[in-house]
């Protein structure tokens, strides 16, 4: 049995599913730092430009002194508002750090721990089952569960519950068909999305575009044409189609049947538009597109289950895992949890076979442990010369008994 | 084994240290102060224009400002630039000591099982007693996707289970067993939340849990009580838990109120150890005799039970944690769930497979096959043994699991092989053992079930 090797802990290969852990504290501590720089480079700008103005203003006496005074309250309140809006990202900034840490600290708990048998990696699992599961629940937007959970747990630095939140605050307004939310979320983020081609702003714009047409009214089409020239006709280069199909939205009525006008202004367009965002801000953040207890699970899942798991007929395994009892826990994958959701996924690859030692059968046609049947025999109280079978119950005579050899 | 880059290997505690270090790396806290001198140079220079009010005093207050006003925001910009700085440099020992790998990204077996994904975690969050987590999630999980049903019927071949439950009278266990019994049969014909029977099983493992901390309390009474209401099918499990509990609280009794802290009077100590065995260890005497036998006679030890060969009977150490478990073990197999989280177990089983999963898709990326496609894994996964929960059998011909359709045949010669390989083997109705010299006929081969 490779058994030994199976439970060591290997942290380059152990902390994948850990990866987003860092990665997105990461991500927004750069995406803090930028909106720092921005709110920067705009209110210095501003206040040095009108400085030298004022300053060349008073000196050839086009600027009154107490125009002057007006000035430097304007360049004070600016410079102030600068002040407060960099103190908040500085505080942000030393929040994503303190996360850092504690992530770093939670990892490290795994540095001394070498084997999977160790009980401090029993804990150690237990809370990444904790966090990938507060990640499942806010990725679908679970955020009452994912906190309590999180809070239930002392986590809440383990986790992105702010972050999903928002997320899930824009994808909220997305479908109830509001795209503001969601430019504004764009306009913080122009220079990134541009970098990864996301439509997403096209698309929010197609859709503001679809509604002004959908109302139908003289004024809300000459807005829509309006619009189209400033949002839509500039990408005609790179969404070709898209914009040859809104303009020919102007010739179809919201009840047609054509396509693709229908699906145009079908409503879940809304829904399409939702899942484009939350795409594209995964992708930002460097999430991955589907939650990590997706990939734990089917990696999981396949790795456990066996051909037994959904056969019809009970087998005689279920091996003893502790030696306290021969009596056995149900297997994970045929508990009622997992079952449903194991049956299409593939059964674990197995070169060897894996069974009990001295096999003997009984006459039913069942396999046992030579030891499991005596102790078992024992327990039931069984006379000297008879075993019973643990799943059925029948007994048997010893002498009934056949050695099997696996080879 | 994913990745080839050999310098680069996750390190956390490597990259602990070097994060003390970078904590003390300029931030941008340090821009906000530098601020503070710019406002000082514009309000000193507000005050003295509008102190005087000449255009004078103005114009040279102004072109004075203009230079420390650059320098100041020059000051800031410099911060900002440290401060990315200490950006880059997080960057770069997340890089070098948390080498990004990426995961796999293109198909997502379990998209489409939004529901029973939910269900598994309702039923994980109930029996880990995380009670009020799991009714804010069924109450989340309800309200925001009514739409979402999957009706995959099953096939309700999980655990038979004895219903028949003979527990009427028993303290405590009447509110709990009150309601139908939460197995795969009950809840298998759909598998959304509302199905679900999640106030039944919260009684249940609140039931679970209070005797169990109740155990850690020393306390076997409750547990006796469960486990006497459900003897019947303890027993056909082959579990002595009844009779390891009350054997157990013989052994408390025993010991005294010195070391139990019960009450010192006819129920405690010998005498009461002694009445309590004349009370219950009547029903074990056909199945374990001499344990009784054994428990009764270290009454002669009495005075000095450590120096006497019954002392491993009666040193209850571990005792309490380990029928905790059996407890726990015995408790959830009547409900025909597994003693662990299943989720708990795929999850961590999951982690440990998953660089397998990354090798193999790597590998095979290049021929655009896919890992799901297949009944079987196409590469091993290699798991602990108390990840096995069943019997493996791989043919030694075929080198190929058996399973219901191509299940495991003993040969007459004891050896086993899959039924297609012995009929492969097959000249009419004759084969030849491919491990030893013994010949076989095809109707003597018979089916086994391991």
């Amino acid at each position: 049995m490779a058994d030994q090797e199976a439970s060591k802990i290997n942290l380059d290969n152990h902390l994948l599913l850990d990866q987003p852990l860092l990665r997105l504290p990461y991500e927004l501590l750069r995406k803090n730092f930028r909106s720092a720089h921005f709110t920067f480079e705009k209110d210095s700008t501003f206040v040095k430009n009108l400085l030298k103005e004022t300053a060349n203003g008073s000196l050839n006496g086009r600027t009154t002194p107490q125009d002057v005074v007006k000035n430097l309250d304007t360049m004070l309140a600016r410079i102030r508002g600068m002040k407060r809006k960099l103190s908040a990202y500085a505080d942000e900034e030393t929040r994503l750090h303190r996360q850092v840490d504690a992530r770093v600290a939670h990892l490290r708990e795994l540095s001394g721990v070498h084997t999977v048998d160790d009980v401090k990696y029993d804990a150690w699992s237990r809370q990444r089952l904790d966090r990938l599961l507060v990640d499942y629940l806010l990725r679908h937007g679970y955020n009452a569960s994912a906190t309590s959970l999180a809070e239930e747990r002392q986590m809440v630095d383990l986790v992105d519950i702010d972050t999903f939140v928002a997320m899930s605050k824009i994808r909220k307004s997305l479908e109830d068909r509001s795209v503001q939310e969601a430019l504004a979320w764009c306009n913080e983020n122009k220079k990134e999305l541009r970098r990864m081609h996301s439509n997403l702003e096209f698309m929010l714009r197609c859709q503001q575009f679809i509604e002004m047409r959908r109302a139908g009214t003289p004024a809300k089409m000459a807005e829509a044409i309006a619009h189209a020239k400033k949002y839509i006709a500039p990408f005609n280069d790179t969404y070709t189609e898209e914009v040859c199909n809104m303009a020919g939205l102007l010739a179809h009525l919201p009840d047609t049947k054509q396509e693709p006008y229908e699906s145009l202004y079908s409503l879940e367009r809304w829904t399409k538009l939702a899942d484009v965002f939350v795409e594209a801000h995964n992708k930002l953040l460097g999430l991955p597109s589907f939650p990590l207890l997706h990939t734990a699970l089917s990696s999981g899942l396949s790795a456990l289950k066996t051909p037994a798991c959904h056969s019809s007929t009970a087998t005689s395994s279920s091996r003893p895992s502790h030696s306290t009892s021969l009596t056995t826990s149900v297997c994970p994958i045929c508990s009622t949890e997992l079952n449903e959701l194991a049956r299409n996924v593939p059964y674990a690859h197995h070169s060897k076979s894996h069974v009990e030692h001295d096999l003997l059968l009984l006459p039913n046609g069942r396999v046992y442990g030579k030891d499991r049947l005596e102790e078992y025999a024992v327990k039931a109280g069984l006379p000297p010369g008879q075993v019973r079978d643990l799943v059925t119950g029948e007994s048997f005579a010893v002498d009934k008994l056949k050695k099997v050899f696996i080879t | 084994m994913v990745g080839a880059d050999t310098d680069k290997h996750t390190d956390p505690k490597g990259l602990q240290h070097e994060l003390d270090h970078i904590n003390n790396l300029p931030q941008l806290s340090a821009a906000v102060s530098n601020v503070d001198k710019i406002i000082e140079l514009l309000t000193a220079a507000r005050e003295r224009v509008a102190g005087a009010l000449d255009p004078h005093t103005a114009s040279l207050t102004m072109t004075k400002l203009q230079n420390p006003v650059k320098v100041a925001f020059e000051t800031v910009n410099v911060n900002l630039k440290d401060a990315s700085q200490t950006n880059k440099a997080t960057g770069k020992a997340l890089d070098k000591f948390f080498p990004y790998k990426p995961l796999p990204a293109d198909h997502d077996a379990m998209a489409d099982h939004h529901p029973l994904i939910n269900r598994a975690i309702a039923m994980h969050l109930l029996r880990e007693g995380q009670f009020s987590v799991a009714s804010t999630f069924i109450d989340d999980a309800q309200s925001a996707s009514p739409y979402n049903i999957e009706g995959t019927p099953s096939d309700g071949q999980d655990e038979p289970m004895d219903e028949d439950d003979d527990d009427a009278g028993v303290e405590g266990e009447a509110d709990a067993e009150a309601s139908p019994p939460v197995t795969a049969s009950s809840s298998s014909d759909s598998h959304d939340l509302s199905s679900f029977q999640s106030q039944e099983l919260q009684a249940k493992f609140s039931e679970m849990y209070r005797v169990l901390q109740e155990l850690k309390l020393r306390n076997l009474v409750p547990a006796i009580a469960w486990a006497r209401a459900n003897s019947a099918e303890l027993e056909a499990r082959g579990s002595n838990l009844e009779f390891e509990l009350s054997k157990l609280q013989y052994v408390w009794l025993f010991k005294g109120p010195a070391v139990n802290g019960l009450p010192d009077d006819q129920q405690n100590g010998r005498a009461g150890a002694m009445a309590y065995a004349r009370d219950n260890f009547g029903r074990f005497q056909s199945r374990h005799l001499p344990e009784i036998q054994q428990l009764a006679s270290a009454v002669v030890f009495a005075p000095n039970i450590t120096g006497s060969p019954y002392r491993s009977v009666f040193s209850t150490d571990g005792a309490f944690s380990e029928v905790a478990s059996s407890f726990t073990r015995e408790f959830c197999s009547l409900l025909g769930l597994s003693a662990e989280s299943p989720l708990y177990i795929a999850a961590t089983a999951g982690a440990l497979a998953l660089p397998w999963l990354i090798k193999y898709t790597t590998a095979t990326k290049a021929k655009g096959t896919e890992w799901t496609t297949a009944n079987e894994l196409a590469f091993a996964t290699p798991l602990p043994e108390r990840m096995m929960y069943h019997s493996i059998f791989v043919c030694p011909v075929a080198k190929e699991q058996t399973t219901e359709d191509n299940p495991p045949m003993m040969i007459p010669c004891g050896h086993v092989l899959a039924r297609e390989t012995v009929t492969k083997l097959c000249k009419g109705n004759r084969f030849k053992c491919p491990y030893c010299p013994s010949e076989g006929q095809l109707k003597d081969a018979r089916l086994i079930i391991l």
